[in-house]
C-alpha cells in the first residue's frame, strides 16, 4: 500500500517504523513502572538511554505530539508517553487536526455540548 | 461437537476501560454508551458460552516493532492484563481455552496459514475491553478465551480476504472439536476513528451504520473491500474493522441480526456493538 493515498492520513508504513524506532522504543519502555519513574526523575537522560537525536528528544520534552509523528512515532507507542502527564487524547488529536481542543471536540468529533 | 452459538462485533476503545476503571458509566458522556450494551450482556448470561474466541489487535502493548506477527494466537494456561502505562487494571487474568487452541493452530497450519503460536503473553485493552462490555466485572471470567492478534499497525495489514479465510477455518476447528463445548466468537475494533495525521478525528457515522446492518446482511461486499476503502472510509485506525471479517466468515451466510448498538463519539472513536445467531 503506498503512504499518503488518503489525504491527510499517514499510514503507519515501513518508513514510518525505521524512522521511528527509536521514539517508539522509548515510548514502548514506559509501560514498566520502574522505567515511568526513571523518565520522571530526569527525563533527558532516559531520552539518550534509547539514543533520541536531538530534534526527537525536542520533540517528546515539549510534548509536541505533531512532531513526534512526523518524525516517526506512532500514536500507539506515544500514548504511554501522554499516560505520564497524563495528557487526554483528544488533545493529541487536535494538536494533529491543528484545531483548537473544544473546536476538535465539538466540530471534528462531533461531541454534543454538555448540559447545563 | 462443540457448536458456535454467536458472533458479537464491539469497539475496543482504551477509554471505555478507563471509563468502568473510574465509574464513570452513568456520567451523561458515557451513559448511551453502556446502555446500549446491557441487552449484549443479557444476550451472553442467556447464552452460556464456554469458550470465547476473541480477534483483536496488540496497540504496542506487548508486540513491539521488533517482530511483527500478521497473525497470532494464544495458547497459554492464562493470559495477565498489560500495563498500558497506566498501572495494571484490577481485572481478573483470563484463563486459556488451552486444548482447543492448539487444535485450532494444527488446522490453521494444515489449512496453510503460519501464525505465531504465543504460550506467554499479556493482553491489552483490545481484549480486555470486550470482554468487560459483555461479561461484566466478575471475578473470575465464566468463559476461558483464546486470543487472535491481528496486526493492524504496521503496513503491510493483512487483506479482509485474509481475515474472512481465517474466519473459516475457525468455523472448521470449532465444527471438529469433540467436546460440546458452546463457542462465542468476538470480532472486535472500530468503527471509524482515526488518531494520526491532520485527519485525526474523522469519524464517519453513516458509514458506521451502514457497517452494523451491512456486517449482517452483505459480508461479501466489505469482504471485496481493499485495505485503502476501509482507511477511507472508517478513518486509518478504522481499518481495525477488518477482524470483525475473522468472526463474520465463522458464521452461516445468513444470520440473525438479534442486537446492535452504535454511539459517537466514544473517546475519538465512532462505538458500535452487534449480536449475531446463525440462521438456517
Amino acid at each position: 500500500m503506498a503512504n499518503q493515498s488518503i489525504p491527510d492520513t499517514p499510514l503507519f508504513d515501513r518508513n514510518g517504523s525505521i524512522r521511528g524506532y527509536r521514539i517508539n522504543k522509548m515510548a514502548m519502555s514506559l509501560g514498566q513502572a520502574a522505567n515511568r519513574e526513571a523518565f520522571k526523575a530526569d527525563e533527558e537522560a532516559y531520552l539518550d538511554r534509547f539514543g533520541l537525536t536531538e530534534e526527537e528528544k525536542k520533540a517528546v520534552m515539549s510534548r509536541d505530539w505533531h512532531e513526534m509523528v512526523r518524525l516517526g512515532g506512532n500514536l500507539f507507542f506515544i500514548l504511554k508517553i501522554s499516560a505520564i502527564d497524563p495528557t487526554p487524547i483528544t488533545r493529541i488529536g487536535a494538536a494533529q487536526a491543528g484545531m483548537s481542543h473544544e473546536d476538535f471536540l465539538y466540530h471534528r468529533l462531533g461531541k454534543r455540548a454538555a448540559h447545563g | 461437537m462443540a457448536k458456535i452459538i454467536g458472533g458479537l462485533g464491539t469497539s475496543h476503545v482504551p477509554s471505555i476501560g478507563v471509563a468502568l476503571d473510574k465509574g464513570l458509566c452513568d456520567t451523561p458522556d458515557w451513559k448511551p454508551f453502556f446502555d446500549g450494551y446491557e441487552a449484549g450482556k443479557e444476550w451472553v448470561r442467556e447464552a452460556k458460552p464456554d469458550i470465547a474466541v476473541v480477534v483483536f489487535n496488540d496497540h504496542g502493548n506487548t508486540f513491539f516493532l521488533d517482530r511483527v506477527p500478521t497473525f497470532a494466537v494464544g495458547v497459554a494456561d492464562s493470559y495477565n492484563p498489560a500495563d498500558e502505562g497506566w498501572g495494571p487494571r484490577a481485572i481478573p487474568p483470563f484463563e486459556g481455552a488451552t486444548e482447543f487452541a492448539w487444535h485450532f493452530v494444527d488446522k490453521l497450519v494444515e489449512r496453510h496459514f503460519d501464525p505465531l503460536v504465543c504460550r506467554e503473553i499479556e493482553v491489552d485493552h483490545g481484549m480486555q475491553v470486550p470482554m468487560e462490555l459483555f461479561f461484566g466485572r466478575p471475578e473470575k471470567w465464566p468463559v476461558k478465551v483464546v486470543p487472535i492478534w491481528v496486526n493492524t499497525i504496521q503496513y503491510p495489514i493483512p487483506t479482509p480476504q485474509r481475515c474472512w479465510d481465517m474466519g473459516k477455518v475457525l468455523r472448521e476447528a470449532i465444527e471438529s472439536w469433540p467436546t460440546d463445548e458452546r463457542v462465542v466468537i468476538l470480532g472486535t475494533g472500530g468503527l471509524s476513528h482515526q488518531l494520526q495525521g491532520a485527519r485525526a478525528g474523522f469519524i464517519n457515522q453513516d458509514a458506521d451504520r451502514a457497517w452494523l446492518d451491512g456486517i449482517a446482511a452483505n459480508p461479501e461486499h466489505y469482504r471485496n473491500m481493499t485495505r485503502e476503502d476501509y482507511v477511507e472510509q472508517f478513518g486509518s485506525e478504522g481499518a481495525e474493522l477488518i477482524m470483525w471479517l475473522v468472526m463474520r466468515a465463522a458464521m452461516n451466510e445468513k444470520v440473525d441480526l438479534v442486537h446492535k448498538h452504535y454511539y459517537a463519539p466514544a473517546s475519538m472513536t465512532g462505538a458500535g456493538m452487534v449480536v449475531l445467531e446463525n440462521a438456517a
